[in-house]
């Protein structure tokens, strides 16, 4: 048995499977936690300091956000600018605005949004992406959704829409009407200005902000 | 080989990805080169009990 190979030997790949299965275990458990990090939420204290966080915190809201492009990373970030009324305020507390977000999302998943719409990636492309719909352009002063709606501001704007959404031709597939309350629908709006906020890397791509694309398709 | 580091939030993995540095070149190479160990070990045990 002289020349036996290495690659018929059985411990050369139990060794090998060994030390790939435990390097893997060591690996996806680091990266868990690693994620942990990426994900969690920022606070009011993080925004008032000036702490970019993926996730901001729910005080987000009291803020004006705007989309810039970042040289530096090659793709479109969400910048958070100064104060910005929310319904007439901009002293949203921390708890105030997480039970403003909360309603809203769990109104979000009550309506089932993600039927029609996208969000952060999640759902379907028969309605427009909502992950980046509080910077569409057709919502903001002078845009066509304010106008449509009479409202001048965008949130009251987008909480008009939602309440009534099949009064508005906004698009060959239009939005049915959920029964979405007043109460509801700001929550909604909130939900989307804070997810607006969030550094998706950039996505997506496409959406009504971008020249050329239409309806926000 | 390295670039300068562009992600949001600082950490090891997304060191890692910002370049030509890739997480996959790198898990490949730390998996394949103790393999190469391994396969030298026991070339020299095979040898020895031949």
């Amino acid at each position: 048995m002289a020349n036996k190979s290495v690659w018929s030997d059985n411990r050369f790949w139990q060794r090998s499977a060994a030390w790939v299965t435990g390097f893997a275990a060591v690996l996806l458990i680091w990266l868990t936690f690693d994620t942990m990090g990426q994900i969690s939420m920022g606070t009011d204290a993080d925004l008032q300091s000036g702490v970019t966080k993926r996730v901001p915190g729910p005080t987000v809201i009291n803020y004006k956000i705007s989309y810039e492009m970042s040289t530096k990373r090659g793709l479109e970030v969400p910048v958070i600018g100064e104060k910005e009324k929310f319904f007439g305020r901009d002293d949203y507390s921390e708890k105030e605005a997480r039970a403003l977000l909360h309603l809203g999302k769990l109104g979000s998943q009550a309506k089932n949004c993600m039927n029609c719409h996208t969000l952060l990636g999640n759902g379907a492309y028969y309605a427009p992406d909502l992950t980046k719909a509080w910077l569409d352009p057709a919502w903001q002063d002078g845009g066509t959704m304010q106008a449509m709606t009479g409202k001048s501001t965008k949130e009251e704007a987008m909480a008009e829409f939602l309440q009534h959404p099949s009064t508005y031709p906004t698009h060959s597939r239009m939005m049915p009407n959920l029964g979405i309350t007043a109460e509801e629908a700001k929550g909604l709006v909130a939900f989307l200005k804070h997810m607006s906020s969030i550094d998706t890397n950039g996505f997506p791509r496409n959406f009504g902000r971008m020249q050329g694309a239409v309806n926000g398709k | 080989m390295f670039e300068q580091f562009t992600d949001v939030v600082p950490s090891f993995f997304g060191w890692l990805n910002q370049g030509p540095m890739t997480l996959t070149i790198f898990l490949h190479t730390i998996i394949v080169l103790p393999m190469i160990w391994i396969y030298k070990q026991e070339k020299a045990r095979l040898e020895q009990e031949g």
